[in-house]
């Protein structure tokens, strides 16, 4: 079994390193410093398992695991925590893979072989129930066999056509595997739903304005590459949109 | 954006003994009567003469002393929100005038009813006697409840201080961390973890061995580079600390595991959560009556670490300073948007060699 040992300190990933090297299962294909990192190698070696810090800069563990699923090759997950009483009795609940640091031999050895997928939903819950950041701070979207990033913050709207999702977004505009469903749940208090098949970022619009046929548009702040006709409030949502525009 | 009136410890503590209770009015009448008796006692011989003044005297310091209390117990609510030593000086005005109030209507009364031997003074002579007595009776009783309220306080507070000097141990995720790192280091670098065995106990010894409560600032930055060691050992190049303490007399005194902690806050909080690490300054200056040490360091923008902050050793620290300075020492918080700052200041006292 091919294993990525994902962690933000040296020591930590080194320990993980000796244990595995007297397995005779599992082989280290790659280790990385950080989520991004992580990301790239995933993609790269495909590994079975990937073992995972909760607690890293930029992008933490629980965000790094959602966007593993996002993979072709989705890997197994396991968390490594120094001291964590929220996020254990979460795993605990939910029956997510992790090991405590100091990392036992013994231990790792059945985490790693109960090892398995989490869907994004119970690392939602996870993160939830251990009082963590429940919402991801960037989007994947797979662009030619590699994994793109792209901070949340800096997408104006996603738009659903028949059977994908598009961000625009301050670069561009790419496809990302969400659907606009779960999106919607993930960012409530980000995105607003103008129609079936559109999430705009909230504080990314500008105005209403009614067209000459007497329907509503939402007016973007500095993005000319949003199709006006993508941006048509539907009636049902009007109301709705108004509201949110007037909170924010 | 300054958190210096931010009070973490401040338990709604009443410091005027409730005025409205059976106990504090039996106390009272009993002063009120003791007073009376002082009085009379100074201005008749004792004789049959005697009970006579006493009660005229008594009938006037009892009125005065329930009435007070029956004021004070309806001023209560707003003296306690007005704060300590504006509630003291309220009261004292207050029941100033309410007892020349009193001697004036006495006064009037005697006259009305015409009998001037109750009274045996002319108008001024009596309400300048009353308002006189009545200061200085007012003033000790105002001055003994300040007294005792702040030895209440400071009873509370040595005992809240205590605890939480327990509960702000060295955090736990440190600890796991660090024997994470020597377990790996056992293998890889023995000499290394002997060290790092070495030095997690120097530090754990100085954090629990702490009967004493003042150290000096050379022992306090000890401790503080001993945990600095074993903290690099785990995030290697991302943790850089400066220490820009030159100037500072290494004997003073400042109450014990102050420094540390903080370093720990600025690593767990600022420099953990940076992809590339930071600096942490640490600095001080002093004008031979007050020193003041700074302790800065860069935070990741946008990202709490988990969703309760833990200020506990900042809490612990501001109830250590409060204790050990009172209103003379402060534990200041500057938390701009990507720069935390914590600002301590104190006064100089050198520590016995």
């Amino acid at each position: 079994m091919k294993v990525l040992i994902v962690d933000d300190e040296e020591p930590a990933r080194e320990r993980l390193r000796q244990i595995l090297q007297d397995e005779d299962d599992y082989e280290v294909v790659g280790e990385a410093g950080n989520g991004h990192d992580a990301l790239l190698l995933a993609a790269k070696h495909e590994p079975d398992i990937v073992l995972l810090d909760i607690r890293m800069p930029g992008l933490d563990g629980i965000e790094t695991a959602q966007h593993l699923n996002e993979l072709e090759h989705t890997p197994a997950v396991v968390f490594t925590t120094a001291y964590d009483e929220y996020a254990v009795d979460a795993f605990e609940a939910r029956a997510v893979g992790y090991v405590l640091k100091p990392v036992r031999r013994a231990r790792l050895a059945a985490a790693l072989a109960q090892a398995s997928r989490l869907a994004g939903t119970t690392l939602r819950q996870v993160a939830a129930d251990a009082n963590l950041e429940t919402q991801r701070r960037h989007v994947c979207a797979s662009v030619g066999g590699s994994l793109k990033l792209i901070p949340i913050d800096e997408i104006w709207c996603f738009l659903a056509d028949q059977k994908y999702v598009r961000a625009e977004h301050k670069n561009g505009h790419d496809l990302v595997d969400d659907s606009l469903k779960s999106l919607a749940d993930e960012f409530p208090d980000r995105f607003v739903r103008i129609h079936r098949s559109a999430l705009i970022a909230v504080d990314k619009i500008e105005s209403i304005e009614k067209t000459t046929d007497g329907k509503s548009r939402v007016v973007l702040r500095d993005s000319s590459h949003v199709d006006d006709k993508e941006l048509i409030i539907s009636r049902r949502h009007v109301a709705e949109v108004r509201r949110r525009l007037k909170e924010s | 954006m300054t958190a210096t009136s931010e009070s973490t410890h401040e338990a709604p503590q009443a410091f005027l003994p409730d005025f409205c209770a059976a106990r504090t009015l039996f106390v009272i009448v009993l002063v009120a009567e003791l007073v009376a008796i002082v009085l009379t006692l100074a201005a008749h011989e004792a004789g049959a003469q005697f009970l006579v003044e006493l009660s005229k005297t008594s009938f006037f310091v009892l009125w005065l002393a329930l009435l007070g209390s029956a004021v004070m117990c309806l001023l209560r609510n707003t003296l306690e929100r007005a704060g300590k030593t504006r509630a003291f000086v309220i009261s004292f005005f207050v029941l100033e005038l309410l007892s020349l109030v009193l001697a004036e209507v006495s006064w009037q009364l005697v006259r009305f009813f015409g009998s001037s031997t109750i009274i045996d003074d002319t108008h001024s002579t009596f309400l300048l006697r009353t308002f006189a007595i009545s200061s200085i009776v007012i003033a000790l009783a105002m001055r003994y409840l300040y007294v005792s309220s702040e030895w209440r306080r400071s009873i509370v507070l040595e005992a809240q201080s205590r605890i939480s000097a327990l509960q702000a141990l060295i955090r736990p995720h440190f600890l796991f961390n660090s024997m994470n790192t020597i377990a790996s280091l056992t293998r890889s670098n023995p000499p290394q973890a002997e060290e790092a065995v070495e030095d997690l106990s120097d530090l754990l010894r100085a954090t629990m061995s702490s009967p004493k409560d003042r150290s000096s600032l050379k022992q306090e930055f000890e401790i503080a580079a001993i945990y600095q060691r074993i903290e690099k050992l785990r995030l290697g190049e991302r943790l850089d600390v400066r220490w820009d303490i030159g100037e500072l007399p290494m004997r003073a005194r400042i109450p014990n595991l102050t420094i540390q902690p903080l370093l720990e806050n600025a690593i767990y909080h600022g420099i953990e959560l940076l992809p590339d690490g930071g600096q942490v300054l640490v600095s001080g200056k002093h004008d031979g009556k007050y020193l003041e040490i700074y302790m800065t360091n860069p935070v990741a923008q946008g990202k709490k670490r988990g969703k309760t902050g833990n200020n506990m050793a900042l809490a612990n620290i501001r109830q250590r300073f409060q204790l050990a300075y009172g209103n003379r020492g402060s534990v200041d918080v500057d938390n701009s948007d990507n720069h935390y700052k914590v600002t301590l200041r104190f006064p100089m006292e050198e520590a016995a060699t």
